[in-house]
């Protein structure tokens, strides 16, 4: 354990104790997460490549000729680039629907979202230093940020709005649903929801896999770990959450069980903050 | 190559509606909607001194054909035949192509969801016989055949005897359905039922006006950010961001 | 290339379909229909009576699509709307499935269901049982089509004369009697007019083209094509008026004077066919003082057409004489006097040189036909009920009887009672007028079995109904058609196996006859045999007939093409044309037409008129789903003049009440500019009255229904129907 108490706020490191939580590495993403990640990234992959060359007529099209043409030939026909693109499209729904039922309780509710879409006044601060520093235009320190940074929550934010309409316009226009008319809306309501994902996606793509600072949060996404130094620097909030938790848990393991009239494991933490 | 042709005879036409089932059978159409159609262009004149005509009217398999650019899939295409067909297996029933139709040929089909329309009966052609409602027409009212046939009764009505296309200066696609008759049957069915302007969805017109653009825009920008983002990182180097 | 040659036909085919059974597994590959493997099965068309070929396409026990047989030589691949919507009526949901039994008090449509066995054994007792207590005559059949033959036999052997069709005294009895005692024949079905050949085609209320057969549509566009001059007698501009060269737009009733005012023009103009007259007509001399005062200028007093038309048109006849078709017309009891308005076109006709010539009339070529030798029909001492020969000297025995005549003598038991009734196929309540003495007749019975293939409005006052087969699934006598131009033999023989329970007519017979000990009437093993018997001295390759569906014989249709041993030209009692009726002069009547005033519709009222639409066969085609969708209803139309006299307009919801009260439901109101301000128009067959057609049930209105007054044709019997008037009022007066 680097520190006596868990600090309230990022502290400078000794050389010693980057040294000791760069070697110790935290939890961060459960294996099955990890694999829901990169599904979906398949599966966003496939749909992008196949529903970008779905859409041939002038006026609509976006995607050059030669692209779809090259997708056209790889898959035989058209029909099979659509074929392909509803099945993959069924079953990535299919799949979330399931681990929307069954990680119900686990994943979607109010303090996990809030973890992940919840924007506070640090990620708005975060994001204008964020900005700011990529462009070099200032050496201030980003704010502490919980277990994903307030770019990753906007994405999360992105993609937690636009997945079900891309589903939804999916699946009206594969059952064809409603109406006709609903047909022609869903059709323009999944391109542009695409298209939303996408422009979250190169920012999520970039951050993850290309700059140096986050990688990390991409070697994360593999093993579901992270090194305490990149949790501490990073994710500061997150850490400490961490901590707190290890230290209950501690607590809970060592004393036995808790006497009444003592003080929580709660305030117990505090009061091991506060000193 | 051959061009295919329809020639519908007016004065032949008695708007018995043959057509109209016997498309019906063979191409399952459901009730409600048609793949030709036999209408009556209401009668002028006054009394005792009347004229009434019926219009027959299908996919046209124009030329220039404004369904094929409006289908977002690309479902709908010409053979080099001429025949206009729909791919139902890429047709996902959007309807563009219907309000693209001046000549209101196509419908979205209830029973499959997807677009249907006059083919010429191409499965059938293919097998040497006539579209089912050329075989049926008691009044053989309706020719069909090869534009490029110099012998065929279709090239002799079409280039010799004047058929004549329902087509507005405005609206001209090239409809490859024509018409014989008295000039005076012709002009009325051409104003009763002269080809529309062709529509775009109000889906399609967000989409090619605006959704394209404000994708482009968010996908270009958060490009363009990554791109600047990534060159400084190239420039400044990694180590600076690595503590 | 768009045409298949016989040879590829037949060998596509190779079929040798048996007539019993449904057709093996004999393939044409592929089919037209998604390229499947299918049997093609020719067989006669039954969505009307004409009998088209048509070629079913049959593909694991079921029929994907119907199209025109191109070897029938009558209708050479063509078929109509109701044609090609056959497979809809075979589908139909609303058939009846199996033999009932009535449970409830009659009317109240309430049914057992009851095997085959329990129900014709409780038809053969009860027949049996009306034998023993009221003879034989007490039961009457009231069968429709040709194929009523099995049926026809059946009863004649039970021992009951008692049989009629509404195809005589509801249609086209006036026209077959009045060209009979002209020519010495009848004009028949399929009408020989010779319309592709005509240089000049003359329509009086007939109107091909809303009227579909489709060889006489064939024949009418074609000779159209050709150009022929088209004159339309029609108080609606019809489509047939549409392409006509002359719109008369007559005054209802008043055909005759129209046709005698013609006739003075050709006598007086001397443009009548001189050479023709003085070898084959008698009277022309009584004919030319005949129609001496009817002058074009009294013509266009009494029918409201200019008398400078009636010229025009009449020149217009001579010059194309001989090639004249003036049709017959094929409905036509209008208003009581209408056998004698044929003999006056026929007389025409005869002026002009048209009969028996190309362009006009042809004449029928015999077929040797074979005869399956029955044991003698019992003979009836009572003779028939409805008084054909006794009351209408000129109802023919041989013709489809009376069937007014049957249903008053159910109610009057005048001569004797009746207490039975068998319907065939027959729409009894929507075909004959006054609909409601057939309904306190039909509450009179002891017995009624209705055999039928939907459930139409009578079924429901049935003791027992039996479900038939449509004619997709069943043998019926082959057509022998001599009034074509080349004569021929066409089969209906199944293409499917019989949905639900139902059975084939002659089944049905066969099996009653059975029950009745009358087996010996039967004598022929299966449908097989019927046809073999039948076709035995046609000298024709059975099972040519079957894989092609029809073989045609050389015609001689024309008076050039006979001999002497063809029989006479003209099998009169005097083997001449009889401008002049030796037969009507016997017997007290005008020899030669006079015209006479009918009714006129009282001031407010408009003649109820009707006619039929090209998707519907009467009451027989409301309930295909194919059909409905093109036409649900049957909207009255009125002129413009006479709508503004009204204060209506197009589209709105009216009630017609006839001159007795009567009242049709709300129906829809279509304003034209185009037709008489007189009259008042639609189109026959709707208004059903049965739940059980899910479809056809209360669409429309029926006219049927308003016809509670009749004008009996004198000469025959026929009712004349165009007697009655209506008014129109708003759905709010009404």
């Amino acid at each position: 354990m680097p520190f006596e108490t868990i600090p309230a706020i990022p502290l400078p490191l000794t050389a010693h104790q980057a040294e000791v939580m760069v070697q110790h590495q935290i939890k961060k993403h459960h294996v099955a997460i990890v694999l829901l990640h990169w599904f979906n990234a398949v599966v966003w992959m496939l749909e992008l490549a196949t529903g970008s060359a779905l859409v041939v007529a002038p006026g609509y099209r976006f995607m050059p000729i030669w692209y779809i043409t090259l997708m056209q030939q790889a898959l035989g026909t058209s029909a099979n680039l659509l074929r392909l693109h509803i099945a993959v499209g069924l079953i990535w729904t299919f799949v979330f629907l399931a681990y929307a039922i069954f990680g119900w309780k686990h994943y979607l509710h109010t303090e996990v979202l809030r973890n992940e879409i919840g924007i506070d006044r640090d990620d708005i601060l975060w994001l204008k230093i964020r900005t700011l520093k990529l462009l070099n235009r200032t050496k201030a320190p980003l704010p502490p940020q919980g277990s994903y940074n307030a770019g990753q929550k906007l994405y999360a934010l992105l993609v937690y709005s636009m997945v079900p309409v891309i589903m939804l316009t999916g699946l009206i226009m594969t059952f064809h649903l409603i109406s006709t008319a609903l047909v022609a809306w869903a059709m323009v309501l999944h391109f542009v929801a695409a298209g939303m994902v996408v422009s979250g996606l190169l920012v999520h793509v970039y951050m993850g896999a290309v700059f140096p600072e986050e990688r990390p949060a991409f070697y994360s996404m593999i093993t579901g770990l992270v090194d305490e130094l990149y949790a501490y620097r990073h994710h500061f909030k997150w850490w400490r959450e961490v901590k707190i938790e290890e230290l209950k848990w501690a607590h809970a393991i060592d004393d036995e069980p808790v006497k009444p009239g003592s003080a929580t494991p709660d305030e117990e933490a505090d009061s091991a903050l506060r000193s | 190559m051959a061009r295919y042709a329809m020639v519908v005879d007016k004065e032949r036409c008695v708007g018995c509606q043959s057509c109209t089932v016997a498309c019906k059978s063979e191409w399952d159409v459901p009730n409600g909607h048609a793949r030709t159609r036999v209408r009556s262009a209401g009668t002028n004149g006054t009394y005792p001194n009347f004229s009434s005509v019926f219009y027959v009217s299908q996919c046209n398999h124009c030329d220039h054909p404004t369904c094929v650019p409006a289908c977002p899939t690309g479902a709908t295409t010409q053979e080099p035949n001429g025949i206009v067909t729909v791919n139902t297996d890429l047709c996902i029933g959007c309807g563009s192509c219907v309000v693209a139709c001046p000549y209101g040929a196509r419908y979205v089909s209830p029973a499959t969801d997807k677009v249907d329309k006059c083919d010429f009966c191409a499965a059938r052609v293919e097998q040497g016989r006539e579209p089912a409602c050329v075989e049926t027409c008691p009044a053989k009212a309706k020719i069909f055949g090869n534009l490029e046939d110099t012998s065929g009764r279709v090239f002799d009505l079409v280039y010799r005897k004047g058929a004549r296309r329902f087509e507005t200066r405005e609206i001209a696609l090239g409809p490859n359905v024509y018409y014989v008759g008295k000039q005076e049957h012709l002009e009325m069915a051409a104003a009763s039922f002269s080809p529309q302007p062709p529509q775009i969805l109000a889906a399609g017109f967000v989409w090619t006006k605006l959704a394209k653009k404000m994708v482009f825009l968010a996908v270009g920008a958060t490009f363009l950010g990554q791109a600047v983002a990534f060159f400084r990182q190239l420039s400044v180097g990694e180590k600076q961001f690595e503590d | 290339m768009m045409t298949i040659s016989r040879r590829q036909f037949l060998k596509g085919t190779g079929v040798a379909a048996a007539l019993g059974s449904v057709a093996g597994a004999q393939t044409f590959t592929p089919g037209t229909k998604g390229g499947k493997r299918v049997a093609m099965v020719p067989t006669n068309c039954e969505m009307c009576f004409w009998r088209c070929g048509v070629m079913a396409e049959v593909a694991d026990g079921k029929v994907l699509k119907l199209q025109g047989n191109p070897h029938h030589p009558l209708t050479n691949g063509k078929l109509c709307a109701r044609g090609n919507a056959g497979i809809a009526l075979l589908n139909d949901p609303d058939r009846l499935k199996y033999p009932q039994i009535r449970t409830g008090e009659r009317g109240e449509g309430k049914f057992k269901r009851v095997s085959w066995d329990e129900a014709l054994d409780f038809l053969g007792a009860r027949l049996k049982e009306l034998k023993q207590k009221y003879g034989p005559e007490s039961v009457a059949m009231f069968p429709h089509g040709v194929h009523s033959g099995f049926f026809a036999t059946l009863m004649k052997a039970y021992g009951t004369p008692n049989s009629a069709e509404p195809a005589f005294a509801q249609c086209r009895g006036p026209r077959d009697i009045g060209y009979q005692l002209t020519f010495g024949r009848p004009v028949n079905s399929p009408e020989p007019v010779d319309l592709e050949e005509s240089q000049c085609i003359v329509l009086i209320g007939s109107h091909i083209g809303e009227n579909v057969f489709t060889s006489q549509v064939t024949a009418f566009a074609d000779g159209l094509a050709k150009g022929a001059k088209l004159i339309v007698v029609d108080p609606r501009f019809s489509t047939a008026a549409s392409k006509a060269n002359w719109w008369l737009p007559i005054k209802p009733g008043t055909d005759t004077a129209l046709l005698l005012a013609w006739m003075n023009v050709i006598v007086t103009e001397k443009l009548y066919d001189k050479d023709y007259l003085d070898t084959y007509a008698s009277g022309f001399a009584e004919l030319e003082a005949h129609v001496k005062d009817y002058t074009p200028e009294w013509g266009e007093r009494i029918t409201e057409i200019p008398a400078a038309q009636i010229r025009d048109t009449a020149h217009a006849m001579a010059d194309a004489k001989p090639g004249v078709a003036i049709h017959p017309g094929r409905h036509v009891t209008w208003y009581g006097n209408d056998t004698q308005r044929a003999r006056a076109m026929a007389i025409l006709t005869a002026l002009l040189g048209a009969y028996g010539r190309k362009g006009g009339i042809f004449l029928p070529t015999k077929l040797a036909q074979g005869k399956i030798p029955l044991p003698p029909m019992p003979e009836s001492e009572k003779g028939r009920a409805d008084r054909i020969g006794n009351l209408y000297p000129l109802a023919s025995e041989e013709a489809h009887g009376l069937t007014q005549g049957l249903i008053e003598t159910t109610l009057s038991a005048n001569p004797y009672p009746i207490k039975g009734w068998i319907v065939y196929g027959q729409n009894v309540m929507e075909s004959i007028p006054t609909r409601q003495k057939t309904l306190e007749a039909i509450k009179k019975l002891d017995f009624m079995a209705v055999v039928d293939v939907l459930p139409m409005e009578q079924t429901r006052y049935a003791d027992l109904v039996l479900p038939e087969a449509t004619y997709l699934e069943r043998y019926d006598p082959p057509a022998i058609v001599t009034t074509a131009k080349r004569p021929y033999v066409s089969v209906r023989q199944p293409a499917v196996e019989p949905m639900y329970e139902s059975k084939p007519g002659w089944w049905i017979a066969k099996q009653t006859a059975k029950r009745l000990g009358l087996e010996a009437y039967f004598p022929w093993t299966d449908p097989d045999d019927h046809l073999r018997r039948l076709i035995a001295p046609m000298n024709i390759n059975e099972s040519e007939l079957k894989s092609l569906g029809a073989v045609s014989f050389p015609g001689k249709p024309y008076i050039e093409d006979r001999a002497e041993s063809d029989g006479p030209l003209f099998p009169t009692q005097s083997g001449k044309i009889e401008l002049s009726s030796s037969v009507l002069k016997d017997l007290n009547f005008d020899a030669i037409p006079k015209y006479e005033a009918v009714e006129e519709p009282p001031a407010g009222f408009l003649r109820l008129i009707y006619g039929r639409a090209p998707v519907h066969s009467f009451t027989r085609s409301e309930n295909n789903a194919w059909l409905d969708d093109l036409m649900a209803e049957n909207p009255v139309w009125i002129s413009t003049v006479a709508a503004q006299n009204l204060g209506m307009h197009d589209g709105q919801r009216v009630v017609l009440e006839n001159q007795d009260g009567v009242k049709s439901p709300v129906i829809t109101l279509k304003v034209t500019t185009a037709m008489r301000n007189d009259v008042a128009y639609t189109v026959h067959g709707f208004g059903a009255q049965s739940a059980g057609l899910k479809k056809a049930n209360q669409h429309g209105f029926s006219d049927t229904a308003l016809m509670t007054r009749i004008a009996i044709d004198p000469l025959m019997g026929a009712t004349g129907m165009r007697v009655n008037f209506v008014r129109v009022l708003t759905e709010e007066k009404a």
